[in-house]
């Protein structure tokens, strides 16, 4: 199993601890990482100008081929974007020239496959639940995790593939193998917010504070990300808010990629645990 | 020699002042922020990152290769060569500069720096998206640098090669004792050192001989063979069918006086622009000591910081969002240039509304992915000077959000809907929001706006939000794009697509705001600033 590993603009400044935690626990199950240089997966920039966000993706795939390697993200917006990108460049031949000429002018070619897996698929498809189920040292036995699905790899389905779009399974099944249990909550599946950040901060704000308290009143210790995006905002915007905000004790946010490293007894200090600002009290493991 | 001292005065002159002006603005800031210092971490720096240059070893070796040489060779040549009287002589009372290893060290330092310089000048020729970023300043420093050391090569070949020098050493240092003895003198000069002169000499192993003794009593002990100088000599040679014409034409002196000016060119030059990175890339360098993160830092290394880059273009050649670049061809996209107009903008210039719209959508576009800042040999903390001036940026010119937001229904109209050659303007992606076809088989089921988070998240969606989707959906059903655009529903999406997932149509409800979002940029974009200017008539 080697990927080429595509962490996104997020992870070096502003969330190493995904980036240390993703690395580590790729290495311990097994997956190799190449890490060609990328650029933007153009999600950011998709407000402003879509061909800006098209090309940048497409380059993308265009290294990864010369790579010869399939993409590996652990962000769930650089992953919908990739995909949409692909779609686009699918479905509309006039886009694709021009693309095409774009890449031609940086002397790459239109790359003829473009794969791209999100991390919790390879660890589910091609890691498989048995095999964390076995390599699991500290089960996360009593730990109630609520899964944040990430809206930009569920939807469009029709786009992203990347599970049942309407009741997904997959991170849940991910994170039982490591003998946590997972709670049912009706806004699993609802955005975070962040997209909205600096835009409407109001309703940014609003979508975080309803998630969290619906993770809550499920019962839920923790919320678990899969998404660069959504673990900045219920972590880094969560703890701008004012230091009595009821919503601080709200489940802290953990990366997936926190829990595995914690369940297969990884180096705590690569996982990255003291950098999250909501800090989760491991004390029940 | 007056116009030496003139020449030599008015560089330092403004040399003096440019270097007390550029420095003034590291000193008139309060220091804040974190800063940390120590006396180990500077002298690691020095030797590591200043002598030694391994961050740019890091990013390129062969940029390493080609600044090593130019910095070495350049460093020697000024040290021992330009400032010989203070240096070199104090070490070595005998010095003479044309006696070995002098004159062989001369030509070894100017002939590094000149490939040095060659593969500079390749590096930013053969790599097209350097080129391009290339400015005046980048080719001006590598011609003045080039010229002083070509000069240097052309005055040294055309004294080797001048009568005139000849005679004049001659008159001062030699005295003949009989007839044959200047002629020997001269005989074996041409034969041994180059010299070339006007008249027909005697080749024969006598008078050789004889000129050899002369030379060993009158002139050896200044005078090493001029084949160690090993550039100039091979020079002179290919100067010698003109050396006639150059001999009267006086060239050694016009070579000379082209060599000082040019030296005196970079001196003066030496506090603007990238010209001043040999004295402040060093110091930001002792300030950052190895590190490569983008922590805060204070005003006082933020100024020193935005001095300290030296144009080599390595940030913009990784940037991130440099694709984004070649669509929307902003060069204030790309670190580099940024960098220009921040420095601008830091030190108080005005900046036209063009610039200032370009600069603010350079530091938008942004990621904020560190890249830059860990790759940059100069170690200019990037990222903090990015994220610091982020705010700010917004305010003087907003993004198109903020922009929409801001307007009211009657400006938007008037100036982004009838303004002339606006309202045809179309997102380089398009086609879902002006194409019936996608919105036929609405049905204004309203499963769009009732699935959606932000509407659910509204105490009184109509006042937050103008619009629900599926209304937005009707007004493009019918062709009423621009009274959708404005609306708050199309900025407050949250991109969650749970619309377009749900649609029992397969409507590409989230597809279709984004299309519209783009629509407005593309609108703001072309204008010339409408609003501002209709809105201060309004």
């Amino acid at each position: 199993m080697k990927y080429a590993y595509f962490p996104g603009c997020k992870i070096p400044h502003h969330l190493p601890e995904y980036g240390s935690s993703v690395e580590a626990v790729c290495d311990a199950v097994g997956i190799e990482l190449a890490k060609p240089e990328f650029n933007c997966c153009g999600y950011p920039v998709r407000h402003e100008n879509e061909l800006a966000s098209i090309y940048s993706a497409i380059r993308n795939f265009a290294v990864a081929e010369e790579a010869g390697l399939p993409i590996m993200t652990p962000c769930k917006c650089c992953f919908g974007n990739l995909k949409y990108a692909q779609s686009r460049v699918a479905e509309d031949g006039k886009l694709a020239v021009l693309i095409a000429t774009l890449l031609a002018q940086d002397g790459l070619a239109m790359p003829k496959s473009m794969e791209v897996f999100h991390l919790l698929s390879v660890l589910d498809e091609q890691v498989g639940a048995e095999f964390l189920r076995r390599k699991t040292a500290t089960p996360l036995s009593g730990v109630k995790v609520a899964c944040h699905y990430g809206c930009h790899a569920l939807r469009p389905e029709s786009v992203t593939g990347f599970d049942d779009p309407l009741a997904p399974t997959l991170f849940e099944r991910v994170i039982s193998a490591l003998g946590a249990e997972t709670v049912e909550w009706d806004l699993r599946l609802e955005c975070c917010g962040y997209p909205l950040r600096g835009r409407d901060d109001t309703i940014s704000e609003a979508l975080m504070r309803k998630k969290l308290e619906n993770a809550r009143a499920a019962g839920a210790d923790i919320v678990a990300t899969a998404c660069t995006y959504c673990q900045l905002q219920f972590d880094r915007e969560r703890d701008a808010l004012p230091f009595n905000d009821p919503l601080r004790k709200a489940p802290p946010a953990v990366l997936f990629t926190q829990l595995i490293g914690t369940a297969l007894g990884l180096d705590a200090q690569v996982m990255g645990m003291e950098k999250n600002r909501i800090s989760w009290q491991t004390a029940s493991l | 020699m007056e116009f030496y001292d003139i020449g030599l005065t008015l560089a330092f002159i403004v040399f003096g002042a440019g270097v007390i002006r550029r420095a003034s603005h590291w000193f008139c800031l309060r220091s804040s922020g974190s800063f940390s210092f120590t006396f180990a971490g500077a002298a690691r720096a020095l030797i590591a990152d200043v002598l030694l240059l391994f961050r740019t070893l890091r990013t390129s070796p062969l940029r390493w290769a080609a600044h090593c040489l130019v910095f070495f060779g350049f460093m020697g040549l000024l040290l021992f060569h330009a400032m010989d009287d203070t240096v070199t002589a104090a070490f070595f009372p005998n010095y003479e500069p044309t006696l070995d290893p002098w004159q062989f060290l001369r030509n070894l330092f100017g002939a590094i720096t000149l490939v040095g310089l060659v593969l500079m000048v390749l590096r930013r020729v053969m790599q097209e998206k350097l080129r391009t970023l290339t400015r005046f300043q980048d080719w001006a420093a590598l011609l003045v640098v080039g010229c002083i050391i070509l000069s240097g090569f052309l005055l040294e070949a055309s004294k080797i090669i001048s009568p005139v020098v000849f005679d004049d050493m001659v008159y001062e240092y030699f005295v003949a004792e009989e007839g044959r003895d200047l002629t020997a003198l001269k005989a074996y000069w041409t034969k041994e050192y180059g010299a070339v002169f006007p008249e027909t000499l005697p080749m024969d192993a006598d008078t050789l001989e004889h000129g050899r003794e002369l030379d060993e009593e009158s002139c050896a002990d200044c005078h090493s063979n001029t084949a160690s100088a090993f550039v100039s000599r091979p020079l002179s040679m290919l100067l010698t069918p003109i050396a006639p014409a150059l001999d009267v034409s006086r060239a050694h002196e016009v070579f000379w006086s082209f060599h000082v000016l040019f030296c005196f060119i970079a001196l003066a030059a030496l506090p603007f622009g990238k010209f001043f990175h040999p004295i402040s890339t060093p110091l930001n360098l002792l300030v950052r000591q190895g590190r490569r993160d983008g922590a805060p830092m204070s005003g006082r290394a933020r100024k020193v910081a935005l001095d300290a880059c030296t144009r080599c273009g390595e940030c913009s050649l990784h940037c991130s969002v440099a694709p984004v670049f070649s669509v929307l061809g902003n060069e204030n996209i790309l670190p580099s240039e940024k960098l220009l107009s921040l420095r601008k903008h830091a030190a108080g210039e005005p900046l036209s509304d063009e610039v200032l719209k370009a600069f603010a959508e350079g530091s938008r576009i942004c990621t904020e992915c560190m890249r830059c800042t860990d790759i940059c040999p100069s170690g200019i903390n990037l990222q903090d000077l990015w994220l610091s001036s982020k705010a700010e940026l917004a305010e003087a010119a907003p993004e198109p959000d903020r922009a929409v937001r801001g307007m009211s229904p009657d400006k938007w109209t008037s100036c982004l809907v009838e303004a002339e050659g606006v309202k045809d303007i179309l997102p380089p992606v398009s086609g879902l929001a002006d194409n019936a076809e996608s919105f036929w088989a609405c049905v204004q089921c309203t499963t769009c706006t009732s699935v959606c988070p932000v509407v659910a998240v509204s105490e009184d969606s109509t006042r937050d939000l103008d619009l629900a989707p599926q209304q937005i959906m009707n007004l493009l059903r019918m062709g009423l794009k621009d009274q959708a655009i404005g609306a708050r529903m199309v900025w407050s999406c949250t991109t969650c697509y749970k619309c377009q997932e749900h649609c029992p149509q397969n409507i590409r409800v989230a597809d279709v705001l984004y299309e519209l979002r783009n629509t407005a940029a593309a609108r703001l974009r072309a204008a010339d600033n409408p609003c501002e200017d209709k809105g201060d008539l309004s």
